[in-house]
């Protein structure tokens, strides 16, 4: 299915225009995105060897990072514009800090298997070089964090137990994605019709306040969201 | 009384917090989330402040103040999306979709995301913000001010009158320029039209006009044209503001200026160092830049004097993001009516959440307007030492792997430290290592709001030689070589480089005008020198920033100039690096030579 989902991806979306770069920038962001998180939990580690070990694997992540900006670089039509994604902690600060590296094993083993697809599908480039490097780096984290979840002692059962409910979390963000990206078509047709309508009646008033040369009423105050 | 200030939705989302009358922690979301210009709600920021003010809780805040009014901006965003109908059908989409699934109800997010009542919440408009941002922490006693931005709600250029009364700040407006009438768009207009980032990158478009001839100048005045009273009209002939799906500029741009420049496409001039070789199609890029930078100096010069017509003031506050051009604000204190011009540490977006807040926590206690000052050093501040126990374990070998590309590793590189009982020995070894041509970063204390680094979260270098500044451009900032770099200079030194007047020098603490350098420093300062040889300096005070200060005065001892170029700290993308962690994760990828975090210098030894 994923297999099928990349092909398709490569051979009928990415060569539209700046589609192919639009992708490489996420995955960029996505490298960058998994360094916020390492550092976040890295703070929340005492042994300073552990530590040392998350502060490398970001290390890692960030050349990971810069891999696909130089891509994007190669392939896009315009700079790099940062991401914009809204961060959030995976888990709240009283949650025991080894599920974080649950989340990020199974993101790692998500991107590995995406990347190795990515770049199995995709022609000889500057992308597939970069994808080659990137994901012999991911297959060795997958064993890393997995190494890490025991080190932190958590249980068999306990592993198991995260990392499938961490597997059906993705999946539910996956569908409600999904589900946005068809509302967001149909939210596209409902206000395409909308400016039909009131553009026909609007748009001369819409002209005319354009066409003004100062602002003509004084909002220079403070206000109450309610009095 | 405690008061929150929050902007976010645009850009530069940030949060801030007052106590008493007295700005005790701000910050921009980006330093936490290492996301550029981060926009959205500023959780981690909020989080800062509160635990920057004791600990507070949500519930300890007596009033949250947000920077903008939505439903201005709305009418605003709904009229220029319909104006161009039938051919806008995308841009309406588009903004509905993202103003009714979210920006409209702002001041209702910042009420859910931090369960705070209703009542407790007040908004003022973006340029009414961008005006008492710039007056509440100028210390004058009335002023004149102008605020200069892209766009706010309806207006894109707004001048006021301030004055304290009772304790009280009294706010005025005299003019408003309304939108699309815009220099920050057309500027920005520009930006993208030369390749570079628009909202980001304007500072490329400032450094390369000072390459560029008079080609175009008189095209541009003809586009932004100005009027009798001192504004300006912008001919939407030339630009797709109301539709920007379009491409920010028309055909019409085109056939003047010319075909727009591939990001790709190599730019060959230098700030410092030999010229390169520059081909008329590149040229033209660089003098469309000189046409831009010109006309927006001469339209904030009749702006500014307008306004003093209106208010014949010796003071002007300034805001808003067009007055981060450092090279227009020189010419606004040589050759404007004001004696004296206040810029705030942070004069964007970012920067509104400390003024609104002051702003409203003055309305309600009484404030003497001195009080109300403050100073950029206002971030969050780290116990490095944990992070520093950690980077002892951290292998060099294994670091070597993943420098930044293009960099070679160090042969038997290894990774040592050494902690500093006193400043003044610290200060002492990394002067040396300075003078000895290390890049050194220097990350201390609590971090600058705002986009410049003033020495708490700098990386430094002698600012003499050439060769490591092309080095620091290549192997640490990945920064083009036509961006020059400015200096820091102690105050004492500061009118033996600095071709300026005596009583200038205050306006330049942090790093707002460009300035001449006296030619019998060219050499001594080259590496931080523009090719008109101007600097944006900092000039650095004992009282401002003591410990930076200190470290220029023991650099200055061994050098005869106690000046360092200093450059921000931060990755090409990434916003200034904010925890000690990011320090060390680009001290280790790039080509920093050292490190000094708190008392503690970490630095790169090779066989």
């Amino acid at each position: 299915m994923e297999r099928a989902k990349i092909w398709l991806a490569v051979k009928f979306v990415w060569p539209l225009n700046g589609k192919m770069a639009e992708a490489i920038r996420g995955f960029q962001a996505t490298e960058a995105d998994g360094v916020w998180h390492l550092h976040r939990t890295l703070h929340r580690l005492d042994d300073p060897r552990q530590r040392a070990i998350l502060f490398t694997h970001g290390l890692e992540e960030e050349a990971h990072a810069e891999e696909f900006t130089l891509a994007y670089a190669h392939y896009g039509q315009r700079p790099l514009a940062p991401a914009n994604f809204e961060r959030r902690e995976l888990y709240p600060a009283d949650e025991p800090t080894w599920k974080t590296f649950a989340f990020v094993n199974v993101g790692e083993d998500d991107a590995t298997q995406r990347f190795r697809l990515l770049r199995d599908t995709i022609d000889d480039g500057l992308l597939k070089e970069s994808l080659g490097r990137v994901v012999a780096d991911e297959e060795g984290h997958v064993g890393l964090t997995h190494s890490l979840l025991v080190r932190m002692g958590a249980t068999d059962a306990e592993i198991r137990t995260e990392l499938r409910r961490v597997r059906v979390q993705r999946l539910w963000e996956s569908w409600l994605r999904s589900g946005r990206r068809v509302i967001d078509r149909l939210a596209t047709v409902i206000l395409s019709v909308v400016y039909f309508v009131i553009g026909a009646v609007l748009h001369r008033t819409a002209r005319a306040r354009l066409s003004r040369t100062f602002v003509d009423y004084d909002n220079n105050r403070i206000k109450k969201l309610v009095e | 009384m405690n008061v929150l200030g929050v902007s976010y939705g645009y850009h530069d989302a940030s949060a801030s917090l007052i106590v008493d009358g007295r700005v005790v922690a701000a910050s921009a979301e980006e330093r936490f989330t290492r996301q550029k210009h981060d926009s959205n709600f500023p959780t981690f920021a909020i989080d800062y402040c509160l635990q920057q003010g004791g600990a507070l809780r949500v519930g300890d805040i007596d009033q949250v103040v947000f920077h903008e009014d939505p439903h201005a901006k709305f009418a605003r965003v709904l009229t220029t999306a319909l104006a161009p109908f039938p051919r806008s059908r995308l841009e309406f989409v588009n903004s509905t979709k993202s103003w009714m699934g979210k920006k409209l109800w702002a001041l209702n997010t910042v009420s859910s995301r931090l369960d705070i009542a209703a009542d407790r919440i007040s908004y003022l408009s973006h340029h009414f913000s961008h005006a008492v941002q710039a007056f509440m922490g100028s210390g004058f006693d009335e002023s004149a001010i102008l605020i200069v931005d892209a766009v706010g709600d309806w207006a894109s250029t707004a001048l006021f009158r301030g004055r304290w009364q009772d304790g009280q700040p009294v706010i005025e407006r005299i003019f408003e320029v309304p939108f699309p009438n815009s220099l920050g768009l057309v500027y920005s207009a520009f930006t993208a039209f030369l390749g570079f980032n628009p909202n980001d990158s304007e500072c490329s478009t400032m450094a390369l006009a000072a390459f560029g001839r008079p080609v175009y100048v008189d095209a541009v005045r003809a586009i932004v044209a100005e009027l009798d009273d001192g504004t300006y009209r912008v001919d939407q002939g030339y630009f797709n503001f109301a539709n920007f799906y379009k491409g920010v500029v028309t055909s019409r741009f085109t056939q003047v200026f010319g075909e727009p420049r591939s990001f790709a496409q190599k730019l060959p001039f230098r700030s410092f160092g030999a010229p390169g070789d520059a081909t008329s199609d590149v040229q033209r890029f660089a003098d469309a830049a000189f046409a831009v930078q010109t006309v927006i100096e001469e339209r904030l010069l009749a702006l500014a004097r307008r306004l003093h017509r209106e208010h014949p003031s010796e003071n002007l506050c300034f805001a808003g993001g067009v007055s981060l051009n450092c090279v227009a604000n020189r010419r606004l204190l040589a050759e404007g009516p004001f004696k004296n011009i206040h810029i705030p540490p942070d004069p964007g977006d970012g920067g509104t959440a400390v003024g609104t807040a002051l702003y409203y926590d003055a309305l309600h206690e009484r404030v003497d307007p001195r009080a109300a000052s403050y100073d950029p050093y206002l971030g969050a501040q780290y116990d490095e030492r944990d992070d520093i126990r950690m980077f002892e374990h951290v292998k060099p070998e294994h670091v070597s792997r993943y420098l930044k590309r293009g960099l070679a590793p160090l042969p038997g590189m290894q990774f040592r430290q050494a902690t500093f009982a006193n400043v003044d020995d610290l200060v002492a070894e990394v002067a040396g290592r300075l003078l000895r041509g290390n890049i050194v970063g220097w990350f201390q204390g609590r971090a600058e709001i705002g986009p410049r680094a003033l020495g708490n979260r700098s990386i430094l270098i002698r600012p003499d030689d050439l060769h490591l500044a092309l080095r620091l451009s290549r192997d640490v900032k990945d920064r083009a070589l036509f961006r020059p770099y400015a200096f820091s200079v102690a105050e004492e030194d500061a009118l033996e480089v600095l071709d300026v007047a005596p009583e200038h020098v205050r306006f330049c603490r942090w790093m707002q005008f460009a300035q001449p350098v006296r030619s019998t420093h060219w050499d001594k300062v080259a590496a931080a020198l523009h090719v008109d040889h101007t600097t944006r300096p900092q000039v650095c005070s004992a009282a401002e920033n003591p410990r930076f200060h200190r470290l220029l005065t023991a650099f200055g001892d061994r050098f005869g100039l106690a000046a360092l170029l200093n450059t921000s700290f931060n990755p090409s993308g990434y916003p200034i690096v904010s925890t000690p962690v990011e320090a060390l994760t680009m001290f280790a990828r790039t080509g920093m030579d050292a490190l000094a975090l708190g008392n503690t210098l970490v630095w790169k030894d090779a066989n």
